[in-house]
């Protein structure tokens, strides 16, 4: 090899040996950060959940809907439809929730009735601890 | 690729192009590491573009998230404290370089006809440049951030008439508030980034119009430029390998110092004030500026009358701006002019000296 060769060979791997150690830091960079997202639970009064009724809550950075339904107790769902990302609304009358957007229908276990929706809502615990509900 | 290069000649005749402009377009023989300073700032305002766009995904221009947002960017976000110190360093670094290359064009007299405007447009970039800094230092909302532009925007108060509304206009309030910090966010990277790049751009032309000044040290004096024409260097070495290599490797030697600095000084440009959320009710003690505005710092400080401390300071910008139409002399030898010299030095003295006065 002579030596101009193998100084633009030297140069081509010394610049992109540069570039690729800026690479990683970039990703993780844009990578949503771990510490923003994370919330472990979330507590309200008890008395803020009737019977029959749905409170409309943010867990973290998601829309979440609360359920106090007679036979079933409390349920949390994530109100992001897993078709597009748009928030699904529950009708009391049919008793699920149903997405505006493409018309999905998830019923009160979250199971995809009808619709496009590829999968079930996120589901969320809920368990009552000194009059209040803790999700997550 | 040759297909890519095939396309491209059809339409655009690349390698006519690539020949006028980089292979066969000829530099000064005697060309130095001064020549270089120009692409080293463009380099580093390509790296401040880059820094500051992914420091804008996490920061939010608003006085109570500001401090707290920067924080999270240094602690929680990863690798956020390597971005965000690139671009402290960064602002840092190419005001220096900005500063260096005026001052070896200064030395080498390349402002002189026909080069006049590119000096004017290379003295409004340093402007612009400072123009950055300043409106950057408020964005982390910090005590050291907010009192310095406290004490930055009262400055045109002291002229009469008009400088309460220069002053209100550029607060956007009575004192420094939210809206100042969205006023300075819109300035930094909306409007100053389009400043320098247009005057940028109108520097790159001229400089390729008129063709690249020769050092005037060890060679003759050029002979008077009655009418225009490209001077050109027919028996200099190419632009392209020759030149951009040696300017890459400027690039590359910011780009150690700046690092360097990272690596071993990391709080050189972050000083305690800069380290605790703005407090509109205690201004801080021996609040200092930047170290490249100290000098004019100490010297308002020098001058008892604020008026005239600060007027002084605008003739001097303005004679810094217009110099080449104030210096008529033929010789481009500064070395043959002891008189220019002498005042070369003593600037550079005087505002080192008044640096590290302001700096205690």
């Amino acid at each position: 090899m002579q030596r101009r060769g193998f100084l633009k060979l030297l140069t081509s791997i010394l610049g992109l040996s540069a570039l690729g150690a800026f690479a990683y830091p970039l990703f993780r960079f844009l990578l949503p950060v771990e510490a923003a997202l994370v919330t472990k639970n979330l507590s309200i009064p008890k008395g803020e959940v009737p019977v029959n009724t749905t409170k409309d809550l943010m867990f973290g950075s998601t829309p979440i809907i609360i359920l106090d339904i007679p036979d079933k107790g409390y349920l949390a769902f994530s109100k992001v439809c897993t078709h597009l990302g748009c928030l699904v609304k529950f009708d009391k009358d049919r008793q699920e929730f149903i997405c505006p957007c493409h018309a999905g229908t998830f019923d009160l276990e979250g199971n995809v009735v009808s619709g496009p929706p590829p999968r079930p809502l996120r589901k969320f615990a809920v368990r009552v601890e000194n009059g209040n509900l803790v999700i997550g | 690729m040759p297909r890519l290069r095939e396309w491209l000649e059809i339409r655009i005749g690349l390698d006519e192009l690539v020949r006028s402009q980089l292979t066969d377009y000829r530099v000064p023989k005697n060309i130095n590491f001064f020549y270089t300073l120009g692409i080293v700032a463009l380099a580093a305002f390509i790296f401040q573009a880059f820094t500051g766009i992914l420091l804008m995904f996490y920061y939010i221009p608003d006085e109570k998230d500001a401090f707290q947002n920067i924080l999270f960017i240094m602690n929680h976000v990863p690798y956020g404290w390597l971005f965000r110190l690139m671009h402290v360093v960064g602002a840092n670094l190419m005001v220096a370089v900005v500063l260096v290359h005026m001052g070896s064009v200064f030395f080498l007299a390349s402002y002189k006809k026909p080069r006049e405007l590119t000096w004017v447009v290379g003295a409004l970039l340093l402007l612009t440049v400072l123009g950055f800094t300043l409106s950057g230092y408020l964005l982390p909302w910090s005590q050291l951030s907010f009192w310095a532009t406290t004490v930055v925007t009262d400055i045109p108060s002291a002229f009469p008439l008009v400088g309460d509304l220069i002053c209100k206009i550029l607060r956007g309030s009575e004192n420094v508030s939210g809206i100042t910090l969205n006023r300075f966010f819109a300035l930094h990277v909306a409007f100053f980034p389009f400043l320098f790049s247009s005057l940028f751009a109108l520097h790159v032309f001229l400089v390729r119009r008129i063709g690249i000044s020769a050092p005037p040290l060890d060679s003759q004096e050029p002979e008077e430029w009655k009418q225009f024409h490209h001077e050109g260097h027919p028996d200099g070495p190419s632009f392209y390998p020759y030149f951009v290599s040696k300017e890459a490797f400027m690039v590359i030697i910011y780009l150690i110092v700046m690092f360097a600095i990272i690596s071993l000084a990391p709080a050189l440009f972050i000083p305690h004030d800069a380290r605790i959320p703005a407090d509109p009710l205690n201004t801080p003690e021996h609040i200092r500026p930047e170290w490249y505005f100290l000098a004019p710092y100490e010297m308002l400080k020098l001058i008892p009358n604020r008026f005239l401390g600060i007027a002084l300071q605008l003739v001097l910008v303005v004679v810094f701006i217009f110099w080449p139409f104030m210096d008529k002399s033929q010789k481009t030898n500064i070395l043959k002019r002891p008189l220019m010299m002498a005042t070369f030095l003593v600037t550079i003295m005087v505002y080192i000296g008044l640096t590290i006065w302001g700096s205690h």
